[in-house]
């Protein structure tokens, strides 16, 4: 392997060697110099050089230097405002025309403390305002979304967000214009900057231009703790960093895993913790009392009433998983139920394998790739939002993307992916096993043994598999599927909402609900224990990477954390169990990932090794049959209903305010030549058919949807069947 | 006669990168719909395969798109140096007197807006005057009565 | 001046030469013919070798910048004509287009064949739509009669912004967005337009270019003050002079003979006071340094520059301050705002002037004026800001007696400049209702 070129670069005097072509700014940064910045940020593409920041003295060349635009180049000599004057001067003149319009807002801004243009003002600007006129006015804040507030009399017009909505999300909606000191940044016509991803320029602006309206005047950051943790309503598990002041979550920021997230959130995970405090959490037990009544009662009750649920069931009992639970809760269920009763049955939303595992790579890898193949009808942007932005950054790389309904890439393509050294294959859709069909694509086309070469299956849950694992590695046996079900136990909000589950349920004897929200499970459940949130557990999950990653308590729950109960309720089965979690996942460590503690997962987890490529084997967690398929009679030009499941969807989603303007309108998607053969235009009423089910739906017209099939939201489907017939209303 | 939508496509084809179609096409629009309405720049979007926030970012900064109504004629006054040292204020508030309004404004029957514009490019024959588009030049006050009775009798 | 001396203008001595016929008539097209049968490196020598520099105010020697561009990147190679003159005093180009296209179309395809590219572009301002038919109808008649030579020209139309006259922020309008320019490096020479090494060229320099391959480069390069500043400059004259107008003539006449000679004086019976010699970015020369000839050399020793070629004569009926916030509202308009120094500090410029002028201004105010003009010079991310900074300091500076006036005791013309209460469009209704912007 070449050694990298090394450049000597002297800053301020300091010598520092770093690879040639380095960025000037992390040169000096090496050299423990700061050179300030505003509208520098790597992660927007190359270097603008606009705000003018960071001007410094570079020997040889007369005029200041925007320093962010410049690499390290062997015998570079630089003069930050720390030795010359000249640069200073600049520095301090870039301040002090920032200043010049900017508001006296720091009282009332709610990015005082943690502001960077305070923080460089203090250390490069002037101490004093010379400017004696009219400052720019404008209406402020306005709502450029119901989750974003811009105040444009403090926007410094670093173009940061505008060239994150163009070059990193690539969604065109928040712009610059006019021009000059008339320049101001907008939506069109004032329409919401709706887009999956436009909560990170809250976090790109350096001053309180951009700001989070839930956050708004919620907190000073000397009053708050930022606690690490992941994020757990994707399979991506972003790494974030909880905001909390008096046992609150008031915010969610980035903590930036360079091969996961890259710092970057989706709205989704930045703005859905407001479901902590809905109104209609569940703080205490509740059981069935009547035929439709429900009743609060004592934990202790609680326990001897789930105690007599499990006997009375005589090991026939079914476990539905909803894939968001810890590792620890579902190994201890997994220990509970199956060292304890027998009961080895569980059913999670997909299956789960480990196929994948020769595969191994980071996201990151994504953005290397030169050819991307992306397999499957569910938007990546649904399922692992972050991982479209990884794709994006692929083409804008230089990558050709392919985006394929089925798995059938064709000669010419299949040449391509297996004569590359830096091939990515991505499953977005039903049916792919877990990824063990996109693992013997893999293999077949020869991905394995190539470092630069992946293959990432994105689950429907957030952590399916480590859940399907966890369960496994609980105890030894054999799976039965008793019936008829004596009790099935519902663990999760996901779980609760699936129509699958409610169908088992209606033939189990009994229900043992363990579930966050009272809409959920409560009126056909006997029991329902409270559940916790993601942000409220100590715990792991599993993502889909292969990453094991260290989820933190940010606050404490309301009530107790799964597994102190399981603990207590596990005893009364002779099965021994901690209440903690770093005691259980040292145990299933043992069992599944060679004894890894805690403390070895780390701030940012690594990933592990490739595992060698065998051949993959059925799950050990059965996937649940889909909710009933139509039999029997087809009308005469049906097409093929695609339920999907948006990414602004599910539980949380629901319960927080900012959010319901991003989730999908009762919208259906139909193919060209389909909605052309009907005289269907786009946004006129259709009327949607199915063996009983009428929908009025407003028709929308996707061109990348094959014909013969239609697409809409989960929410929006009722009980429609698979075939369904749509006419003009 | 061909869509808006026909004729920007065959605008695109024109150019390597089919994005430099934008500025064409906003001119296009705008001449269709007399200013760059919210509407125009929806379909200008279309066409282009951009936002209608990008599109309007785009007009928004350069001078000769309208993004609010203006007049069927469009008077344009150069009010730079060179013109405004041979009378080009003059010769500006002659056509405020003449047409009734102010410069940046339209006339009440929506047929004439009248602006001052910078350097035209015509600075030796000042003052320079686009009636629109078309130069007229070494105007003097005296010479704008003339122009705003044709501009009143087309 | 004898009419060989005319270079980008010859052949049009009696009147526009508009039709192909009459420009072939006129020799028209044989130093294309010429140029086809030398190797392209041949013909980069001979523009090299010939001392013409870029005629759009960089100065540039031209055979240099052709010799920058990137070999083998596996991309087209584009020229670039920037026909978007929009330099306040500035409308050579115009009559070069409007009176000899086809000229400019022969420098394209001469240039094309040196460099190797076979799509040429050229940015017209959007305001020139007159010049825009010229060369449309020119190009259809070179293209009729079959002498494109396998190069495409694109014309394309500008929408109003001067900024787009900087050759970067040109290639980002060109490319449909916004015109803002662009860090360098990358230089164009080596990621330009759509990332490919490309050439930009004033509409003058490319025009030159066919007169450079007729005459050959020894000979051009004896015209004018050779070696830095050989040939003709099609000058600009404008402002309080009796004939204003565009006249080609060698470089190193003095501004004397082009204002009284060429230019046939002050009229009015008044009296010069100041000249800006070459665009309004350059600093101003008082009335006792006309007698600077029109070389590089020289304008440098003057403590100004050639430019753009664009001589604003100003009489004594002119209040400099006017003059100053007049300059100032027009960079101010202008400025693209990418930038932070530009674009507060051009404001920040008008509101400190348009206090001086209304006699609110103190001592204080006149120092911090040229506080800011400091502070935007050289930190800016394209010249425009040194565009904005440089002339008004030089106001300040030759000027100083008038502006300590206004200080003291109110613009002591009363009322009578001639610049008075002009209406500057950063002063009229913005076309945005959403940004009210106090200037």
């Amino acid at each position: 392997m070449s050694a990298v070129e090394q450049a000597k670069v002297t800053v301020d005097g300091r010598e520092v060697e770093v690879p040639k072509g380095t960025g000037l700014v992390e040169t000096a940064a090496a050299a423990g110099i700061e050179i300030p910045v505003f509208c520098y940020e790597p992660r927007l593409g190359p270097a603008v050089g606009a705000c003018r920041m960071c001007l410094v003295e570079v020997e040889g060349i007369p005029k200041l230097q925007a320093g962010c635009t410049l690499t390290a180049q062997d015998g570079m000599v630089v003069h930050t405002a720390q030795s010359s004057a000249k640069a200073a001067e600049g520095q301090n003149a870039t301040l002090e025309f920032i200043l010049v319009n900017h508001p006296l807002d720091c009282p009332v801004c709610d990015k005082g403390g943690e502001c960077p243009l305070q923080d460089l003002t203090f250390k490069y600007g002037p101490g004093q305002t010379r400017m004696t006129f009219p400052k720019r006015t404008f209406d402020k804040p306005i709502p450029i979304s119901p989750a974003i507030a811009l105040d444009r009399e403090r926007c410094i017009l670093c173009y940061r967000c505008t060239r994150f909505s163009s070059d990193v999300a690539e969604d065109g909606q928040l712009v610059a214009r006019n021009r000059g000191a008339q320049s101001l940044i907008a939506t069109f016509e004032d329409e919401s900057y709706r887009a999956p991803f436009s909560g990170n320029v809250i976090e790109l602006c350096p001053v309180g231009a951009l700001t989070s309206t839930q956050y708004r005047f919620e907190a000073r950051p000397w009053e708050i703790q930022n606690v690490p943790t992941i994020c757990g309503l994707c399979p991506v598990g972003c790494n974030i960093s909880a905001t909390t002041r008096e046992g609150k979550v008031k915010r969610i920021l980035s903590r930036n895993h360079p091969e996961v997230d890259q710092g970057w959130l989706c709205d989704k995970g930045r703005f859905a913790f407001p479901h902590l405090y809905a109104g209609d959490r569940i703080v205490d037990p509740l059981e069935r009392v009547r035929r439709r009544g429900f009743g609060e009662l004592s934990w202790d009750d609680a326990l001897d009433r789930a105690e007599m649920l499990l006997r009375g069931a005589q090991g026939r009992i079914v476990t539905a998983l909803s894939g968001s639970e810890t590792l620890e809760h579902a190994y201890a269920l997994g220990k509970l139920l199956r060292q304890g009763l027998g009961a080895h049955s569980a059913v999670l939303a997909e299956a789960t394998s480990s196929a994948l595992d020769a595969f191994r790579a980071p996201l990151s890898s994504i953005a290397d790739a030169e050819i991307v193949v992306v397999v499957g009808v569910e938007e990546v942007a649904d399922r692992a939002p972050i991982v479209e932005l990884w794709i994006k950054q692929a083409r804008r790389n230089g990558a050709d993307v392919v985006r394929l309904a089925e798995p059938k890439l064709g000669e010419e393509l299949e040449q391509r992916v297996s004569s590359s050294d830096r091939a990515v294959l991505i499953w977005s859709g039903r049916g792919g096993g877990g990824g063990a069909r996109l693992a013997e694509l893999a293999h077949r086309l020869g991905l394995d043994g190539k470092p630069g070469c992946a293959a990432f299956h994105l689950p429907a849950t957030p952590n399916g598999r480590g859940v399907a694992d966890a369960w496994a590695a609980a105890a030894d046996g054999e799976e039965e599927n008793p019936e008829p079900i004596g009790l099935l136990i519902v663990s999760g909000d996901e779980a609760a909402s699936d129509p699958a589950v409610r169908a088992l349920a209606e033939q189990a004897e009994h229900v043992l609900a363990i579930t966050m929200f009272q809409g959920l499970a409560v009126g056909w459940a006997d029991l329902v224990l409270p559940g916790t949130s993601y942000l409220e557990r100590d715990g792991s999950f599993f993502n889909l990477e292969g990453r094991v990653q260290r989820l933190r308590r940010t606050v404490i729950p309301p009530v107790p954390d799964e597994l102190a109960w399981i603990a207590k309720l596990a005893e009364r089965f002779g099965v021994e169990l901690s209440p903690h979690a770093s005691t259980v996942f040292a145990e299933l460590s043992q069992r599944l990932y060679g004894g890894m503690s805690f403390s070895d997962i780390g701030e940012r987890a690594s990933l592990p090794d490739r595992a060698p490529y065998s051949t993959p084997e059925p799950a050990l967690v059965a996937p649940l049959p889909p909710a009933a398929a139509a039999p029997g009679e087809h009308f005469l030009g049906t097409l093929k209903l695609r339920r999907y499941r948006p990414l602004f969807s599910g539980s949380a989603v629901e319960r927080v305010p900012e959010l319901q303007f991003q989730r999908p309108a009762a919208v259906i998607e139909l193919a060209i030549d389909d909605a052309e053969r009907r005289q269907i235009a786009s946004g006129e009423t259709v009327s949607v058919r199915s063996n009983g089910t009428v929908l009025a739906l407003r028709a929308s017209i996707n061109g990348a949807l094959a014909a013969g099939t239609v697409r809409i939201a989960e929410e929006h489907a009722a009980d429609l069947h698979r075939d369904v017939e749509v006419v003009k209303a | 006669m061909s869509t808006l939508y026909d004729e920007i496509q065959e605008l695109r084809s024109l150019y390597p990168v089919s994005r430099s179609a934008t500025l064409p096409a906003l001119r296009l629009a705008q001449e269709r719909h007399g200013w760059l309405s919210p509407e125009a720049f929806r379909e200008v979007a279309a066409a282009l395969d951009e936002t209608p926030a990008y599109c309007m970012a785009v007009a928004s900064f350069y001078d000769m798109y309208h993004l609010k109504p203006v007049g069927r004629h469009l008077v344009e006054v150069c009010t730079n140096i060179s013109c405004a040292l041979v009378g080009a204020q003059q010769v500006l508030e002659a056509f405020q007197d003449e047409l009734g309004i102010h410069a940046g404004e339209t006339t009440e029957d929506g047929e004439v807006t009248l602006r001052t514009v910078e350097c035209a490019g015509g600075c030796g024959w000042g003052t320079v005057v686009a009636v629109d588009h078309r130069y007229r030049e070494r105007l003097t006050a005296g010479d704008v009565r003339a122009i705003v009775e044709e501009l009143r009798g087309s | 001046m004898a009419a060989e001396q005319f270079v980008v203008l010859a052949g049009a001595e009696a009147g526009s030469l508009t039709k192909l016929a009459d420009y072939r008539a006129a020799g028209g097209f044989e130093a294309l013919a010429k140029a086809r049968t030398m190797e392209p490196a041949q013909v980069v020598q001979e523009i090299l070798d010939s001392g013409l520099r870029g005629r759009g105010g960089a100065f540039f020697p031209t055979g240099r910048k052709a010799s920058f561009l990137a070999q083998g990147t596996g991309k087209p190679t584009y020229l670039v004509v920037n026909a978007d003159e929009s330099e306040p005093g500035t409308f050579k180009d115009r009559e070069i287009m409007f009176t000899v296209p086809h000229r400019l179309i022969e420098g394209c395809l001469i240039t094309a064949h040196a460099i190797g590219c076979d799509k040429v572009f050229i940015y017209i301002r959007g305001e020139y739509l007159h010049e825009f038919e010229v060369i449309k109808a020119a190009l259809e008649e070179v293209h009729g009669a079959d002498m494109l030579g396998g190069v495409t020209i694109v014309l394309h139309r500008g929408a109003g912004a001067y900024i787009c006259g900087e050759e970067t922020a040109l290639l980002e309008s060109l490319e449909g967005k916004r015109g803002q320019p662009r860090t360098k490096p990358p230089f164009p020479a080596v990621a330009g337009l759509y990332a490919s090494p490309s050439l930009i060229n004033n509409v003058e320099t490319i025009a030159t270019v066919p007169k450079i391959i007729e005459l050959g480069a020894k000979e051009y390069a004896k015209i004018g003050v050779p070696p830095d500043s050989s040939g003709t400059r099609v000058f600009s004259l404008s402002g309080n002079v009796a004939n204003g107008g565009n006249y080609e003539l060698p470089m190193g006449v003095t501004l004397r003979e082009l204002i009284y000679d060429v230019g046939g004086g002050i009229p009015n019976g008044r009296q010069l006071k100041a000249v800006i010699p070459g665009g309004s970015s350059v600093p101003v020369l008082t009335a006792d340094q006309i007698d600077v000839p029109l070389d590089a050399t020289s304008m440098a020793e003057a403590g100004s520059m050639l430019g753009s070629g664009a001589i604003i004569v100003i009489d004594d009926r002119c209040c400099m301050v006017q003059l100053g916030l007049r300059v100032a509202q027009f960079y101010m308009h202008e400025s693209c705002g990418k930038c932070t120094p530009c674009r507060e500090g051009t404001r920040w410029m008008v509101q400190i002037l348009e206090s001086i002028e209304a006699g609110t201004a103190a001592q204080s105010d006149l120092d911090l004026l040229l506080d800011v003009c400091d502070r935007i010079l050289g930190k800016c991310l394209c010249p425009l800001g040194d565009a904005a900074a440089m002339p008004v300091a030089s106001y300040i500076a030759k000027f100083r007696a008038e502006f300590q006036e206004h200080l003291e005791s109110g613009c002591p013309m009363h009322g009578e400049s001639s610049l008075e209460n002009v209406l500057a469009p950063v002063d009229q209704h913005t076309h945005d209702p959403v940004a009210q912007v106090p200037a």
